[in-house]
């Protein structure tokens, strides 16, 4: 709201000397942004500048640092083991964010309906999400130990074999997806189920007057104008997957990378180089990649739904 | 309308000034208490972290902690003050790393050989040699104290020496139908006593399956039986040798063919009541203080011990490990520290060699890193299964190696592709000296032993 010259006379305010109303309130909005901008910059800004710095250095840990130049770069694009971590975590991203986005919806899809039962099931389905990880992580790893684990004593009994679902490096990342997907479907349900409220009922009715079944109304109807929702969650579940937000706790409790790094995605892989190996450095190179990546990322997709508008709106 | 509009207004254009005032007139507040932790860290007691927490497996293992602080306090004017940190975050965690890496790291702490570079070559460590007298230093045999040593001064303290072994569970056996005359001597008779021991239930024998320093440290005494090295006396790389090929495929073997499990049960190998007491294993490769573990533990389970088998044609040899005090060279009194580190665990007092006895006998059951505790301990040491470790395990104990971060995580991934990977011995070993050769030839810290 504006202030008038006459209602800060009224209010009796000095003007201040060469700025006009309108400069003022922006000086305003600038101070009350400011706290928060403020603690973007020391908190991420500076950390991700001092860390993009940190990999031209060769920093121990210890107070030691010595300027490199590009050669932590060198060592990386040598490196066998960030090059594996590199595809754990696409082949982690490309069955997670698909994986999610369908439980998702069709978690939403399942419980869209207002009624004591779905409110119920909505509670269960979210209910992974209000128990710590690092928890959700042990559970699941007591669970899934060979033979004596409840998971695989039951695929044994119904004859499927014996498996080691955390020690055999051809499992145990699709065993950190399954675990993943289990705990976060049922935030994107509830992202989903924003996003199918604000279709309008009428679009079905008329839909199913022209005569469209349930699937024609879901292809023609609910996809087309999930679209922004869709693009939200495509979004955040895969800078979520690259980032490493869940994935991080999930891989240190549950198999620490291992076994033989199947489970070494690029986020844990420069934690080890920091904080196991003191090559503070070199993790600092890692994660201006895994930044760069990112933000790629991100692009290709703004590019692609130029900026999440869509056609409709 | 228009008035109260102004009067809104007005009450908000007051209301941020005040906001602003009254935030820079805190911060003002606030400034001078601000590096306050620097100008009250002179006179406040040493921070000495370890994983020895009140609540732990063994609780006679924290009190033991707290008695030998409360005894330094006691007599002490600068005062030193416990701080625990969970033993996974210790060995593979962020806690100690990001301390140091902002200059907050503890006066006095504890490392293991295999992490003993990771410090030293940081330059974090006190040279320990000034306060421990010359008779105490001669207390402690070379092959004990040679791993805490650069250029012949003494960085680390040993509090015990941890050789590893197999125990076994009697009940097992019997059920399988075996006997203690049935112990395995060779790799080739392990696995197939592990075969005869593996149900449904139960794996016939455990090696250590986490990735890390401690699976380095057990793995090494089967390299080692057959004559490997990971580094030759040239300084070069002696990975890729038939000895490592064997080694690598020894635990492959085990895994493949199902008598070892791919997972280990209570957070690592280390953890004997959680594998061997529970069941899941009938063997398990681990070290002398799950004597102590399992009395506390399991104190109702029959188990045996017996040597680590060997290759044919081999000679036998099993590693010592154990942790050493060690103090913080940039620490708020780093004189202080280190002489702590000393009366506790290198004095020729009584007291202090009682506590190395105390700790290896009745918190712990350890092998004493001292000539003096050995005496002191009598028949402490000679008595059961601690007895056996003396008599038959003890001898032949070579020291765990101490190595960079660098060198062993290559040789931590060794063992992880072939052993859970499947991978062929021969082709890994050979990438991973290569990979060894070339890191030793721009290493520049202390020497690798």
């Amino acid at each position: 709201m504006a202030r008038t010259a006459s209602n800060r006379v009224a209010a009796g305010i000095p003007a201040a000397a060469g700025l006009t109303s309108r400069q003022r309130e922006a000086i305003a909005g600038y101070f009350f942004v400011l706290p928060d901008a403020l603690g973007l910059l020391v908190f991420i800004g500076v950390p991700m500048i001092l860390a993009l710095a940190m990999a031209f250095f060769d920093v121990d840990g210890f107070g030691g640092y010595r300027f490199v130049g590009i050669g932590n770069y060198q060592r990386l694009a040598a490196d066998p083991l960030f090059w594996k971590s590199f595809r754990v975590t696409a082949t982690y991203v490309l069955w997670l964010v698909p994986a999610l986005y369908v439980s998702g919806l069709g978690l939403a899809l399942l419980v869209k309906r207002t009624n004591a039962f779905n409110g119920l099931m909505r509670c269960l389905f979210f209910m992974p999400q209000m128990v710590s990880l690092v928890v959700v992580a042990l559970v699941w790893q007591v669970l899934a130990v060979d033979k004596i684990g409840v998971i695989p004593r039951l695929v044994s009994a119904l004859g499927l074999g014996s498996f080691s679902f955390l020690g055999d490096p051809q499992l145990a990342l699709f065993a950190v997806i399954f675990v993943s997907v289990w705990f976060l479907m049922g935030f994107y349900m509830l992202i989903f189920l924003g996003g199918l409220q604000d279709i309008p009922s009428e679009y079905y009715e008329a839909a199913r007057i022209d005569g469209a079944g349930p699937l024609q109304s879901f292809w023609y109807i609910t996809l087309p104008l999930l679209r922004p929702t869709s693009f939200f969650v495509l979004i955040v579940s895969m800078v979520a997957a690259v980032a490493g937000a869940q994935t991080f706790d999930l891989v240190y409790v549950m198999t620490r990378g291992g076994p033989a790094n199947s489970t070494m995605m690029t986020i844990y892989y420069i934690y080890q180089q920091a904080f196991q190996y003191n090559a503070f450095g070199y993790a600092g190179a890692l994660a201006s990649i895994l930044v760069l990546a990112l933000m790629g990322i991100t692009i290709v997709l703004f590019v692609f739904t130029r900026g999440g508008r869509f056609n409709y709106e | 309308m228009t008035r109260s509009t102004s009067n809104t207004e007005n009450e908000i254009c007051v209301s941020r000034r005040r906001i602003l005032q009254v935030g820079a007139g805190l911060g003002a507040l606030a400034m001078p208490f601000i590096n306050t932790r620097y100008s009250f860290a002179a006179g406040a007691p040493l921070k000495f972290w370890q994983f020895y927490a009140p609540g732990g497996d063994v609780p006679a293992q924290s009190k033991w902690f707290e008695d030998a602080v409360a005894g330094w306090n006691a007599s002490h004017d600068q005062k030193i003050e416990l701080e625990y940190v969970p033993n996974s975050d210790y060995m593979n965690g962020t806690k100690l790393s990001t301390a140091f890496a902002s200059g907050q790291g503890p006066d006095i702490f504890i490392v293991s050989p295999g992490d003993f570079l990771r410090y030293y070559n940081g330059g974090v460590l006190q040279d320990l040699t000034p306060y421990i007298d010359a008779q105490a230093q001669a207390d402690f045999p070379e092959s004990v104290i040679a791993n805490r040593k650069v250029d012949d001064k003494i960085f680390g303290i040993p509090m015990e020496v941890e050789p590893m072994a197999m125990f076994y569970s009697i009940k097992a056996f019997e059920e399988a139908g075996l006997n203690e005359n049935d112990v395995p001597t060779t790799w080739d008779e392990l696995l197939e006593v592990a075969g005869k021991l593996t149900t449904d239930k139960r794996y016939g024998v455990l090696f250590d399956t986490n990735p890390g320093y401690y699976q380095n440290f057990t793995w090494y005494p089967f390299l080692w039986q057959g004559g490997g090295e990971f580094q030759g006396a040239d300084g070069k790389s002696a990975f890729n040798s038939p000895a490592t090929v064997e080694a690598l495929k020894f635990w492959q073997d085990a895994v493949k063919t199902g008598v070892a499990p791919r997972q280990v049960l209570g957070g690592g190998g280390f953890a004997a009541a959680a594998n061997l007491g529970s069941g899941f294993a009938a063997i398990q490769n681990v070290g002398i203080w799950a004597i102590a573990e399992m009395n506390s533990n399991a104190p109702n389970m029959p188990y045996g011990i017996f040597r680590l088998p060997i290759p044919k044609g081999g000679k036998y040899v099993t590693v010592g490990g154990g942790w050493a005090f060690v103090a913080n060279a940039h620490g708020s009194n780093p004189d202080a520290a280190g002489e702590f580190c000393a009366w506790a665990l290198a004095s020729m007092d009584k007291g202090s060699i009682d506590r190395v006895v105390n700790w290896c006998t009745v918190a712990k059951s350890d092998m004493p890193p001292r000539q003096s505790a050995l005496q002191a301990g009598g028949d402490a040491f000679l008595a059961g299964n601690m007895g056996k470790f003396s008599k038959e395990i003890y001898p032949g104990t070579r020291a765990e190696p101490r190595v960079p971060p660098e060198v062993y995580k290559i040789i931590s991934d060794a063992i992880q592709e072939t052993m859970l990977g499947g991978q062929d011995p021969a082709a890994v070993a050979e990438a991973a000296s290569q990979q060894l050769d070339a890191f030793f030839a721009g290493y520049s810290g202390a020497r690798i032993l």
